[in-house]
């Protein structure tokens, strides 16, 4: 009975069902797609299915399409990610006011954009935007600018605007948070030393915030590449190649041509990659810090 | 103390937005069907007594409408099969349809299948062949259906469906135009470039064309391609998609759109040129028959317009076939009674009643029948999409379809955008049809 305890203790017996929950849920899927990786596995000829050890991996260096993908992910990301911090922070020092009288009205305002499906914001702006229907090109048409949004020097670009649009109140959100943790003694030291408000900016709030920061970007880096919803709403990759993003490719290999073991090894590169930016991005913050 | 309070609860609110947020975005294209209307009810046969349920895919379209009013009477008349449609657009199809193939019960007992999948699907196994099916069927008169539209549905020798409707494509004009000022109705590729180059003014386009990557793109360019006299692949299944009929093709088609089609219409696909013609905006597009229909009905999306629209064949005569087919998968519980159901709607008879009440034509009979000719759109209108379909092809063929139709479709969208010159595009698409042809 002791023994039994011992070996069982209540801690351990209270995890079991989240275990077991993960290990079905999470790691067979993830064993097993690894496995598909290292197979040709087409839906269309399950009854051909061969071990190709790494050939799917190895292919994957001669293909066009996916390096291409993989480039225009990592221009939407970084883009992105870079105008939404820049943004949100900003309006996050200015929404910093406590105890002003609207201060919860502009952040619910502000946040709402946040609360609609991206599927349903891919669908808007691909309306708004339209040069038959759309209102901003009607307008912009009425003072005589002509921009073809979905154009194949703009695409990639308005993409990012309307993820920006999106997920700026994101950002907001968690810096606000971060904002509002600060102590409030070296703000005041600083104010009795006279420093300038953009001095305390830099040295004061720029340096406390840094983990809300890395914080910040490490959810919305890793966010911003599954961007999908706009991609299919919108563009389908369009013009020419110019918009198609690495989770729409492997999404067209995968359910479109049913090339699953082809598709399964892209999202097992696309992992390692997404890893790696995410260790980098750490040490980096955190290297500063010491 | 009450700041941090504060800042946790707004992290964690933060947080699980995030989670929300990132689980409801996240596509789930391998989901089983929802659940909606009969799909709860039993698929298999049960005793004699009981009703059997067809479950059948179907496309969100104009024909599904008519196919959904007129099976209310085969309902009526088999008291005993109950049939119940999922209607859904086009992009959610493939994906539904072959995880019903992989599932051990079929979700759907009947599908429609697009041209591009047919020989994906039937020489993977995944379709009961119905050759005894249509030779046990009195008065069916399967090779009354056009001989085009019958090939895409056979395959190896066998056939796996039988005609839907179909969507070759025409010439759509604006005859008005064309008669106000003397101009003849193009019928060669360089007589159409000259002809819709003239006709286009400063707010008034000559063609309105449909450049979208993809599907799109090569649906209306290989219309060119057979008018330049050329093809995706010759006799012994060889790439020629860029020998010089290809590149003078795809020339023309780039110095088209960029002389006579609205600017900034690269994204354009079907339903962008259809409203460009219904504004007035356009003298012709390249586009599915049926469409001459919609575009001269007085409730149509044309208004006044109505009346002024007329379907010729394409420039160089030979045009390019879409189709879809029924089907019965393999898995299917209820093959008899599905083929009872196809067998019905296909017949001689209610197909008539069906292309009377505007749905696309399949069987000559149909097409040469002169009650159609009054009840529906006239002579003209049925003996065009008769010689229009006589001399179709489908966009590609093979396991590997799919795939073509997409990267050669990007390559042309890709030429048009100034991204790669004609010669570069067509060079790389060839190249990659033939990887996925060797695959």
């Amino acid at each position: 009975m002791v023994t039994r305890r011992s070996l069982f203790p209540f801690s351990v017996r209270l995890i079991v069902p989240l275990a077991i929950a993960l290990l079905v849920v999470l790691i067979y899927p993830l064993i097993f797609s690894f496995w598909v990786s290292l197979h040709d596995y087409s839906l269309t000829a399950l009854d051909d299915v061969r071990f190709v050890g790494l050939q799917n991996y190895l292919e994957l260096s001669g293909n066009p399409s996916f390096w291409n993908a993989l480039r225009n992910t990592l221009i939407f990301v970084f883009g992105a990610v870079f105008l939404e911090t820049i943004l949100g922070f900003g309006l996050a020092l200015l929404l910093h006011r406590p105890g002003h009288r609207f201060t919860n009205v502009f952040r619910s305002i502000l946040l709402t954009p946040m609360f609609i499906t991206p599927i349903a914001v891919g669908l808007m702006f691909r309306f708004m935007l339209n040069q038959q229907l759309g209102v901003l090109p009607y307008l912009l048409d009425k003072v005589g600018i002509q921009i073809d949004f979905f154009g194949s020097q703009l695409a990639l670009f308005s993409l990012i605007l309307i993820d920006v649009w999106q997920w700026t109140p994101f950002m907001l959100l968690l810096f606000l948070a971060g904002l509002e943790s600060l102590p409030a003694a070296p703000f005041e030291a600083a104010r009795v030393d006279g420093a300038s408000w953009g001095f305390t900016l830099r040295k004061v709030t720029l340096p406390l915030m840094k983990p809300v920061i890395l914080v910040a970007l490490i959810i919305r880096g890793l966010d911003a590449f599954k961007v999908f919803e706009y991609v299919y709403a919108i563009t389908r990759g369009g013009p020419g190649d110019s918009t198609e993003t690495i989770l729409y490719y492997i999404y067209k290999v995968a359910f479109r041509f049913f090339r699953m073991g082809e598709a399964a090894s892209m999202a097992y590169v696309l992992i390692l990659i997404t890893m790696a930016l995410v260790i980098v991005l750490y040490r980096l913050m955190t290297q500063e810090e010491a | 103390m009450k700041h941090r309070r504060h800042v946790l609860i707004w992290l964690a609110i933060g947080l699980m937005l995030a989670f929300v947020l990132s689980a409801c975005s996240a596509p789930q294209p391998t989901e089983a069907p929802p659940s909606s209307g009969g799909e709860e009810k039993p698929t298999e046969a049960p005793a004699k007594t009981e009703k059997v349920t067809l479950n059948v895919i179907m496309e969100e379209v104009p024909d599904y409408d008519i196919v959904a009013e007129l099976t209310k009477q085969f309902e009526a008349d088999n008291p005993a099969i109950e049939v119940v449609f999922d209607a859904m657009p086009y992009d959610a199809m493939r994906d539904k349809i072959l995880t019903s193939f992989l599932a051990p019960k079929a979700t759907y007992d009947i599908i429609i299948v697009d041209n591009p999948w047919m020989d994906e699907f039937g020489n993977a196994g995944y379709l009961t062949p119905l050759d005894d099916y249509i030779a046990k069927t009195e008065g069916y008169n399967y090779n009354d259906f056009v001989g085009p539209l019958r090939e895409i549905g056979e395959v190896d020798g066998k056939i796996y469906g039988v005609p839907y409707y179909n969507y070759a494509l025409g010439l759509i004009v604006r005859q008005d135009i064309f008669d106000d000022k003397g101009v003849a109705v193009p019928t060669t590729l360089d007589d159409y470039v000259k002809t819709v180059q003239s006709l286009t003014t400063d707010d008034f386009y000559g063609a309105a064309m449909q450049p979208q990557r993809g599907y799109k793109i090569f649906e209306e360019w290989k219309n060119w391609l057979y008018g330049a006299g050329g093809d995706l692949t010759d006799d012994q299944g060889k790439v020629i998609i860029n020998n010089d009929a290809g590149l003078k093709a795809l020339e023309l088609y780039i110095e088209t759109y960029n002389t006579a089609a609205p600017p900034n219409s690269l994204n354009w696909g079907f339903d962008e040129a259809l409203r460009a013609m219904a504004t007035g905006q356009a003298a012709t597009m390249l586009s599915y028959n049926w469409m001459l229909p919609t575009l001269n009905s007085p409730d149509g999306p044309a208004g006044d317009l109505a009346g002024k629209f007329q379907l010729y064949e394409v420039p160089g005569g030979k045009a390019v076939l879409g189709a879809w087919h029924w089907a019965i998968p393999k898995n299917s519980q209820n093959a008899d009674a599905a083929w009872k159901y196809i067998s019905w709607i296909t017949s001689p008879s209610v197909d008539k009643e069906r292309v009377i009440k505007g749905g696309a034509p399949i069987r000559v009979s149909v097409m040469q029948d002169k009650e159609v000719w009054e009840k529906g759109f006239g002579e003209q209108y049925y003996t065009t999409v008769l010689s229009i379909l006589e001399d179709a092809e489908p966009l590609a063929t093979g396991n590997h379809a799919e795939e073509i139709i997409e990267v050669v479709g990007t390559e042309l969208n890709a030429a048009v955008a100034g991204q790669k010159s004609a010669k570069q595009a067509l060079d790389d698409a060839a190249k990659q049809v033939e990887e996925i042809m060797n695959r």
